[in-house]
């Protein structure tokens, strides 16, 4: 177990550390920031000046060292707009994100377990076909598309919810059903076949033989094992979630970091972009890892040595 | 919540017409203003973003207030002079104090710039100051600024980039808290700032030009265009930036408010005239004669907007009236080319930053205008800072980029045409000469007469595919009297409550 959770968390690192170099190569061929930075107006020893202050003159292997050493001792750099450091930044933006993920999730667990369970009880019946289908069409919807839709249909048609911004509940709603209905569909297949997988097994006909009712044979007995894959997925797909909130902060004017992301790239603001991608990519390996880990812990039928 | 606030008002509204004029209601009077890009700060000495400044400087007021001609008005200050060329002198307004109650004096003004050319600020207008060697307090409410030379857009650049800060507050705050909570003299002070979300200012009351109409202005960001417009059309905003063609109809067709100008943009196609087919004056000229830009304005812009005859704005003083732009002219552009020696034209790149406003649509129309006098043109769309990047190291050819549709003329006509500036496709002695001249030059009329002539010059030099200037279009709901400046700010002391009708 041990050499097991040592060499995942190596991986982990591993995987960082490649991102870091990844979005820096990427971030830096992107583009002279300095022109975008000084004003139309400015002159040429203006610019010359600013470039040798940025030290985007040195070779980008040395850019990216100078980076890393900084990015060791927990200091990812200064924003280039505000000076102000771009950890700081980040985390004041990521309590808006976590909150429209979580929304998110909530809300696709909530709709698509129940879905899911009846869709396999009542297999093959017009209930688990229509739900299906209308799973399969939110599966495929973009988020994008699917915002600006709800914003159309209940801000300016009905009027019923405000187009934009975060503090009430109200405006809460369209941004986490646009970014969860994706997942209320992967959902409600994964538990539909799951709960069809258990339902067949001998301990959910013990339990049925046993007299208990049918509710509680499924509710208790068959859902609870049925969850275990949708744990997993549930770890993998909060990566998918903080991604997805990128596009859908930008639709709903949600301040979250995402939006910190879309507008730092926009005015080239490369320590923001690249400190959010790094801090986005930690949260995402660091979930996996954890959930990997459980997983583990929960299954004994894994075994560690084979798994890698 | 909004269906009920909405209600409520309604209810609110329906009870003040029952009880009519008899019923004096004191209520807060908000205006909430959408941007689609978000502040990265407050203290208008630490970026120059578009969207950043327009909040800023309704918070820090400078010496003077910017007019729509380049000239400006009396803010702060209540005079000034040039006792000599390359001196001018301020006298303040008695009695005005900042928000915070620090007088607005002399010692202010001389605080404020030198912490604008302060280095470690790093403020990205410390450029426009260079100029001003020194400024010397005379008395409490005199100041005297000293240029290097006479310099004439130098009222201009102060009445935007010169905030005037209280210096005990300023100097007391480190400068990333005091971007984000700054103070000033300006007609709005800053509530609070919900980094992402909104920006709440409340009205001065000690402002200079008496309090404003607004008791609280609401900034707000929303960078996606429809959900930009579904605000506005709900009732949510009621002033609303960056409007597309596109929305502008979905507006007017919605009758839920009006559209503003501010006639922003210039958009020109820049020509490598230091090397291959546009070193030749005969080929630029070609270009100018062979490309419908009546008819693209038309089509893409609505007809709003003016066409461009020389680089100089038909809207800043100095442009020569009288020039005519090219005529559309496909056999006189074709002569041309078989003149410079392209009787068949010849291969060329049209580059163009992806971000501007419908640039693909204008880049593919130009290139198929060209096309029919000979001039293959492959459409290059770039990322901006890919672009400039290939602009400084002077590999374009043909080039879409803008200019804003500034009413200063040194502002733009020094940093694209002089050699010493940052155009890199341009050198011309006598042009270089004509600019120095224009920009030390303080007689207006004099000036006015200086830039003429290099408008004339460079009309028929043609550096440039003159274009058109394209306006920014605003919306405003009913309720409220807003006209778009020329130089796009949102200046929210002009807006005010429209008269009830």
């Amino acid at each position: 177990m041990l050499r097991y959770i040592l060499m995942r968390l190596g991986h982990t690192v591993l995987v960082i550390v490649g991102i870091s170099v990844i979005s820096f190569v990427f971030l830096h061929l992107s583009g002279d920031p300095v022109g975008l930075i000084l004003p139309q107006d400015a002159t040429r020893e203006q610019i010359e000046t600013l470039r040798r202050e940025m030290r985007l003159d040195d070779p980008i292997y040395l850019q990216y060292f100078t980076f890393l050493a900084s990015a060791l001792q927990g200091d990812l750099g200064r924003s280039i707009y505000t000076g102000e450091p771009v950890v700081g930044l980040i985390l004041e933006r990521m309590p808006a994100t976590l909150e429209l993920a979580f929304a998110a999730l909530l809300l696709a667990l909530v709709i698509a377990i129940p879905i899911g369970v009846l869709a396999a009880v009542k297999r093959g019946s017009w209930l688990d076909t229509i739900s299906m289908t209308v799973a399969l069409f939110g599966l495929s919807m973009p988020h994008f598309w699917l915002g600006i839709m709800f914003i159309m249909v209940f801000s300016v048609q009905l009027g019923w919810l405000p187009t934009s911004g975060r503090g009430t509940w109200a405006q809460l709603v369209m941004p986490s059903a646009a970014l969860g209905l994706s997942l209320i569909a992967l959902f409600a297949r994964l538990t539909r076949s799951a709960m069809l997988e258990v339902l067949g097994l001998d301990y959910v006909r013990t339990a049925r033989a046993k007299g208990l009712s049918e509710a509680m044979v499924v509710g208790k007995h068959a859902l609870r094992n049925a969850m275990i894959p949708l744990v997993t997925v549930i770890g993998m797909e909060f990566g998918f979630l903080l991604g997805g909130a990128v596009i859908i902060e930008t639709v709903f004017a949600w301040p979250g970091v995402g939006r910190l992301i879309v507008q730092s790239i926009l005015d080239r603001d490369y320590p923001v972009v690249q400190a959010a991608v790094m801090m986005l990519a930690i949260i995402f390996v660091t979930v996996n890892l954890v959930v990997d880990l459980l997983y583990a812990w929960l299954d004994p039928n894994i075994s560690f040595d084979r798994s890698k | 919540m909004s269906i009920f606030s909405r209600s409520v008002g309604a209810a609110c509204a329906a009870l003040t017409v029952l009880a009519g004029a008899g019923l004096a209601v004191a209520e807060t009077k908000t205006l909430i203003v959408v941007q689609s890009a978000e502040p990265v700060g407050l203290d208008a000495m630490q970026n120059n973003l578009q969207h950043s400044l327009n909040v800023a400087l309704n918070i820090q007021d400078r010496l003077f207030d910017p007019l729509e001609d380049g000239g400006v008005a009396p803010g702060l200050a209540a005079s000034w002079e040039f006792p000599e060329p390359t001196k001018l002198v301020v006298t303040l307004k008695p009695g005005l104090t900042f928000h915070n109650g620090e007088p607005v004096n002399a010692e202010a003004v001389r605080f404020s710039f030198e912490r604008l050319v302060n280095a470690e600020l790093a403020s990205p207008h410390a450029g426009r100051m260079a100029q001003i060697e020194a400024v010397r307090v005379i008395d409490d409410l005199t100041v005297e600024f000293t240029t290097k030379a006479p310099f004439a857009p130098i009222l201009h650049l102060m009445s935007y980039y010169l905030p005037i800060l209280p210096p005990v507050a300023t100097a007391a705050t480190e400068k990333d808290a005091f971007n984000r909570m700054p103070i000033g003299a300006g007609p709005y002070m800053v509530e609070s700032w919900d980094r992402g979300g909104d920006v709440v200012l409340t009205a001065f009351e000690g402002y200079w030009d008496g309090a404003p109409a607004y008791d609280k202005v609401i900034f707000r960001t929303i960078p996606e265009e429809s959900a930009r417009v579904a605000s506005f059309v709900t009732g949510e905003s009621q002033i609303i930036e960056g409007v597309s063609v596109r929305s502008q109809q979905t507006i007017e067709k919605s009758g839920k408010g009006t559209l503003t100008d501010s006639m922003g943009v210039m958009p020109y196609v820049g020509l490598n005239t230091l090397a291959g087919p546009f070193a030749d004056q005969r080929v630029r000229q070609a270009v100018n004669y062979g490309v419908n830009r009546a008819l693209i304005k038309a089509a893409l812009f609505n007809d709003r907007g003016m066409l461009a005859a020389g680089p100089i704005s038909p809207r800043t003083f100095g442009a020569d009236l009288t020039l005519e732009p090219y005529p559309y002219d496909v056999e006189k552009a074709k002569a041309l080319l078989a003149e410079a020696g392209f009787p068949d034209g010849f291969e060329t790149r049209l580059s163009y930053p992806t971000n501007m406003t419908q640039i693909q649509e204008q880049a593919q129309a130009i290139a198929a205008d060209l096309e029919k006098i000979g001039v293959r043109a492959k459409l290059e769309p770039l990322d901006r800072a890919v672009m400039w990047e290939k602009y400084q190291a002077k590999e374009h050819e043909m080039f879409i980029y803008w200019w804003d549709d500034n009413p200063e003329p040194d502002r733009y006509m020094y940093s694209l045409f002089h050699s010493n500036s940052r155009d890199y496709f341009y050198d011309n002695p006598a042009t270089d000469a004509a600019l120095d001249l224009g920009r030390s030059t303080l007689d207006r009329d004099e000036r006015a007469r200086i830039y003429g002539e290099i408008d004339r010059a460079l009309y028929e030099e043609a550096p440039w595919l003159y274009l058109y200037i394209i306006p920014e279009t605003y919306a405003v709901a009913p309720d409220v009297t807003y006209v778009g400046r020329r130089d796009g700010f949102l200046f929210m002391r002009f807006a005010e409550p429209a008269a009830a009708n």
